[in-house]
């Protein structure tokens, strides 16, 4: 990666322009116009990932122009970044021209101090500056040219400005001037320890490597370890010492020391047209991630569109016309007489259009009830997610989770915990430590309803004045509870979280439209399946008498719960597939079967009730058997203990009676 | 594809048979971001027809 080839062919000895830049910033317009017609597109040595190489001449000299895949800054994490880093740290440019997008500045400007102190030679080009001063942003690009110490150009190459200006900082580039910035006293120390240790020769500035090595970079140790040979065991002392020393918060500083540089460089050189006030956008997101009034947001967010659009408009509206009209009144009656015509053996009879028929139940279930349920979940998770809500809402959550040993990150598994618990499971791989990923996965399981589950008990409980209220109540005092139980029980540090929050933007109504579109599809032909498959079971179970065998075995906690005895199928069902049993429950309740309070314990015991069997082999594949034995043998009685506490305190409180 | 969660550029590669989480029956259809580890749902192909393509300077 340091060392220049022996042999230069004359192309290779010719100057070169390396264009590099987050995704959609503009590098491939530059690099189309720059280099015409004539370009080769091929794969990395040893990837997959394709560079485009093409010709340029500015002022009669030519030029070699490469185009580097997308990057987020210098420390890579996909393949095509590390293609691009590998680039840049191995091709001696004359100028590595970065591309950012004029509207994302502050987001982008991190890496142009990365790029700067690796010691490459820099030349920023703040694109789509025209989007930018539509929206009234003012970028001072001469202010930010003197504070950078690079050539800065401000261009719209999709409307062919900024080439002439590109062209000059290219022809008259002098990589004699270069700014540097200083980090905080401490960093500087740690930073300034391992750069005297290095003593070999490097084609990249020594400050670059430190970072980069202290963040664990492994490309950069094994690097670092050709050229230093004997002495890299020092040098690797001397980083394992650091990391160890800032364990708790090493990138989180490290990022937020970029951000504090950029913060001064942008101060005086971008601002808002005089008589247009700050974006609303800009002021919804600050509000959104305020403790005061994101609360309020999330609030409104969940009524809108957890409990009237999905409870009341899918699992009531929806749910009524196809089971209620459409499956009740004439598909399923039709089915039940083409059975007794055709079919003559009982069993068959049963096994088609039966209580636990393939047609009457399965395919009822999955298409009259669950369909518009996780339908009508989709679209609106799609759009709060298309919206750029979700970061902020980890932000939000940051300090409430901090309480339970967790972090913002942890938004993201119990975000798509509503989805499904199963692959949230498997997200809480991302969390930092085991201690949070245990947190994580007993909150998954016991307190977190998949979205079929969530809409069948919002549209249950709805019709029951009070009972949703019991049943959040309950739900949300069980996470807080065991949250906070979980973190005293297993100490440690305090996670750090740190994100990039995107622009908060009106969802657009393809984005949704296809991110619906593409659930509902995958949903769909996952649980189909399933759900024949459990309607045999069921038929299966009836006609060997094992179902209830399996009933009459759990009578006792039925007993307990205060719950008719049939309750226990959905149970069963439950433990199958969570939507399974909460569409079995609709089925109770809409037959008259359940009075108000058993529906009330029902829907929190089945809530907090195990996973169903996917999301227990995930939790033994994530945490092993012996953790997610004691996690599911606990789920188990936690739930049925506080449906039979809540039973106890609901009929001699008298409420819902 | 762009993650739902940070709004990044991510490669639409499905992840390897040791990193699927195994639970969807016919095989994975879910791309983790790696900036932030969200799981995107990968789109069918009759849906990517319909998407147009995305100009490289950010504009739709």
């Amino acid at each position: 990666m340091f060392q220049k080839p022996l042999k230069e062919s004359a192309e290779s000895r010719e100057p070169k322009i390396i264009l590099v830049g987050s995704p959609n910033v503009g590098k491939s317009v530059l690099f189309n116009a720059l280099t015409g017609a004539y370009t080769t597109v091929s794969n990395y040595p040893g990837t997959s990932v394709e560079v485009s190489r093409g010709h340029a001449t500015i002022n009669g000299c030519r030029y070699q122009v490469l185009d580097t895949p997308g990057m987020y800054s210098l420390m890579p994490i996909t393949e095509e970044e590390r293609v691009a880093r590998n680039m840049l740290f191995s091709e001696s440019a004359h100028v590595v021209v970065h591309i950012l997008d004029a509207r994302n500045i502050e987001r982008m400007l991190p890496m142009t101090i990365q790029l700067i102190e690796s010691g490459l030679p820099v030349v920023l080009a703040v694109n789509i500056m025209d989007e930018a001063e539509r929206v009234g942003m003012a970028i001072d690009i001469p202010l930010l040219q003197e504070k950078l110490g690079v050539p800065v150009i401000g261009a719209a190459f999709a409307r062919k400005r900024g080439f002439e200006e590109l062209y000059r900082a290219i022809d008259g580039f002098d990589p004699s001037v270069r700014a540097s910035f200083g980090y905080a006293p401490d960093l500087e120390r740690d930073i300034n320890l391992l750069t005297e240790q290095m003593q070999g020769e490097y084609l990249v500035d020594k400050r670059s490597l430190a970072l980069l090595l202290m963040q664990r970079d492994e490309d950069i140790h094994r690097q670092v370890m050709a050229v230093e040979g004997e002495r890299y065991a020092g040098i690797e002392k001397s980083v394992s010492a650091i990391v160890f020393d800032r364990r708790a918060d090493l990138h989180l500083r490290i990022s937020l020391e970029r951000k504090h540089v950029c913060r001064g460089l942008l101060d005086g050189v971008i601002s808002q047209h005089t008589g247009r006030r700050t974006p609303f956008a800009e002021k919804l997101s600050t509000l959104c991630m305020r403790p005061l009034t994101g609360l309020p947001i999330l609030l409104v967010a969940l009524y809108f569109g957890l409990y009237e659009f999905v409870g009341g408009f899918g699992a009531g509206t929806l749910v009524d016309f196809l089971e209620g009209t459409l499956f009740e009144e004439h598909l399923n009656p039709w089915a039940e007489s083409l059975g007794a015509d055709y079919l003559r053996w009982e069993w068959l009879r049963e096994l088609v259009v039966g209580e636990y028929g393939i047609f009457t139940l399965g395919i009822r279930y999955a298409v009259a009830i669950i369909l518009p349920i996780v339908g009508t979940f989709f679209i609106a998770f799609s759009i709060i997610e298309d919206t750029g809500y979700f970061p902020r809402l980890a932000l939000l959550v940051d300090r409430i989770f901090k309480w339970f040993g967790l972090s913002g990150r942890a938004v993201i598994p119990m975000v798509l915990g509503f989805g499904c618990d199963t692959m949230a499971t498997m997200v809480t791989r991302t969390l930092e430590s085991v201690r949070e990923r245990i947190i994580a996965t007993v909150l998954l399981a016991l307190a977190i309803p998949c979205s079929a589950q969530l809409g069948v008990i919002m549209a249950l409980l709805s019709e029951v004045p009070g009972a949703l209220v019991i049943w959040t109540a309950c739900i949300v005092m069980v996470f807080l509870l065991i949250g906070l139980l979980a973190s005293r029980l297993m100490p440690g540090e305090q996670p750090m979280f740190y994100m990039e929050i995107p622009p908060l933007r009106l969802p657009q109504f393809r984005n949704v439209l296809v991110k619906t579109l593409t659930r509902m599809h995958w949903y769909f032909l996952e649980i189909f399946p399933l759900f024949i498959i459990a309607s045999v079971l069921l038929w299966a179970g009836k006609i060997s008498g094992l179902m209830d065998g399996l009933i009459r075995l759990m009578e006792p906690v039925m007993i307990a719960l205060g719950l008719p005895l049939q309750t226990a199928a959905v149970f069963i069902l439950g433990f199958f597939r969570r939507d399974f049993g909460a569409a079995g429950l609709y089925d109770m309740q809409t037959s008259g079967m359940l009075t108000p309070v058993q529906l009330t314990v029902a829907a929190v015991t089945l809530t907090l009730f195990v996973p169903c069997v996917a999301q227990f082999l995930m939790m033994q594949k994530e945490r092993g058997w012996k953790v997610s034995l004691l996690i599911f043998l606990f789920v188990t009685g936690f739930a049925f203990a506080f449906g039979c506490l809540l039973n106890y305190v609901l009929l001699e409180a008298g409420v819902l009676a | 594809m762009k993650c739902g969660m940070c709004h990044r550029e991510i490669p639409e590669r499905l992840p390897d048979a040791a990193s699927r989480c195994g639970s969807c029956p016919g095989g994975c259809r879910k791309v983790h971001c790696p900036y932030c580890g969200y799981a995107n749902p990968v789109m069918p192909k009759y849906l990517k027809k319909l998407v147009s393509k995305k100009s490289d300077d950010g504009r739709e």
